[in-house]
């Protein structure tokens, strides 16, 4: 039993080999999950909103009301100020989108797409994009590039900061896709090895692997749940990290 | 498993194009209405909120007014009364001493009367006096009794004067 390949077959993406006149396109299982999880939301979300304007459905209206005014209260308006207010429908699709995707792994037949490093690059450059967008908005160009040097740098010291503060920004960016991506990658490996100790044993001896599939499959459990509060605690993570980088953007020293 | 860290670009722009679609999507869908609802309601909380704080305002304003007003005529009340009570005071000073006086008047009125009787009582006792003791002179003239006659007239007399 080669390990190694289950392992990646369990967590490498799949380039379905669809071509279009000789250029591939990116169909993989995991855009082919971001899609799914994309239109179910977009579904969902529009019939829950025509629900809340209709006053239809009073638990659906409450949920919605609910999670908006987390986002908003709990993580823009706290670290963007009442500057943030025009960019809450991202934050509220951030959120959601990174927890459906995340949870879409628990799914059967289903993948993780954040354990892609791809798909958490790509989110992460979405939100470097609105926080540079937001730096550009509220300050224009100059003050932007301005926000980089702290107030009462020394001026022989801000060729030094200078590219430091923005290696900084560009850092806490790629910091962005690679905490989901480990993060996500490593509760998905770690649920596969567990599965994976059971036929080792018992590909050494059936009557070891039959018993360690009791411990086994309560660490499968347990990790399973972790995992559940890993899916909510990385949305959580991401979405607060990009309002607190652009909140820095908007606010500067 | 290299493979793992080798980002994908065509997964990585298909992935921005969904998401940002999705975003605009949501937006304009699902976040928009509902937010918008959402800070409609606030707003209208927000502006019973300051109705409500701009009528208590109000309500204390009035209640000030009328405390002062309140104020103002238990103190005119208490002057007014006050000044009533001065007034009945001095009207009482003055039947007390206008009584006094009437009094005094009276009584001297009364002494001057008395005083007047009095002395014509006393006017009528002597002519009464003078005549008697001319009468008895007479009779002693008359008669010419002997001296303890005399005596017994004169004690005679006076004990008519003391009866009379």
């Amino acid at each position: 039993m080669d390990v190694a390949e289950t392992i990646s077959h369990h967590i490498l993406d799949h380039d379905w080999g669809v071509a279009l006149g000789g250029l591939r396109l990116p169909i993989t299982t995991h855009s082919v999950t971001i899609f799914c999880v994309s239109v179910l939301l977009l579904l969902g979300l529009a019939w829950a909103a025509r629900k809340h304007t209709s006053r239809g459905g009073k638990l659906v209206s409450v949920l919605m009301e609910e999670y908006v005014s987390f986002i908003r209260g709990g993580i823009v308006l706290p670290n963007m100020g009442p500057e943030g207010r025009s960019m809450l429908p991202y934050f509220c699709t951030l959120f959601l989108f990174i927890l459906c995707v995340n949870l879409a792994g628990m799914i059967p037949e289903m993948k993780t797409a954040t354990s892609n490093i791809s798909v958490t690059a790509a989110l992460a450059l979405c939100s470097g994009a609105l926080i540079i967008g937001s730096g550009l908005k509220f300050h224009g160009l100059i003050g932007f590039l301005k926000g980089f040097v702290p107030s009462g740098t020394p001026g022989w010291l801000i060729p030094l900061i200078f590219p430091l503060e923005v290696v900084s920004l560009i850092i806490k960016v790629c910091v962005l896709a690679i905490r989901l991506f480990a993060n996500m990658l490593s509760g998905h490996m770690v649920l596969i090895c567990l599965l994976l100790i059971i036929f080792i044993i018992g590909e050494m001896s059936k009557l070891f692997g039959v018993v360690s599939m009791v411990p086994a499959m309560a660490l499968e459990i347990f990790m399973t749940c972790l995992e559940l509060l890993v899916a909510f605690l990385q949305a959580y993570v991401f979405t607060l990290l990009t309002a607190i980088f652009a909140g820095s953007v908007i606010h500067t020293h | 498993m290299e493979d793992l860290l080798k980002p994908d670009v065509g997964v990585l722009l298909l992935t921005v194009c969904n998401f940002l679609l999705l975003v605009f999507l949501l937006k304009k869908f699902a976040w928009g209405p509902i937010i918008g609802a959402l800070e409609k309601r606030e707003n209208q909380i927000e502006s019973d909120k300051q109705t409500a704080a701009n009528a208590r305002q109000s309500a204390e304003e009035l209640k000030k007014e009328l405390d002062e007003r309140l104020a103002q005529i238990s103190n005119e009340a208490a002057q007014k009364m006050a000044a009533a009570v001065k007034a009945g005071e001095a009207q009482k000073e003055q039947l007390l001493a206008q009584a006094k006086e009437q009094t005094e008047r009276m009584l001297q009125q009364a002494k001057a009367q008395i005083e007047a009787e009095k002395n014509q009582a006393l006017a009528d006792v002597r002519g009464e006096i003078a005549q008697l003791s001319l009468l008895a002179a007479a009779r002693v003239m008359q008669r010419q009794v002997k001296e303890d006659t005399a005596d017994q007239i004169v004690a005679q007399v006076l004990e008519e004067v003391k009866r009379k």
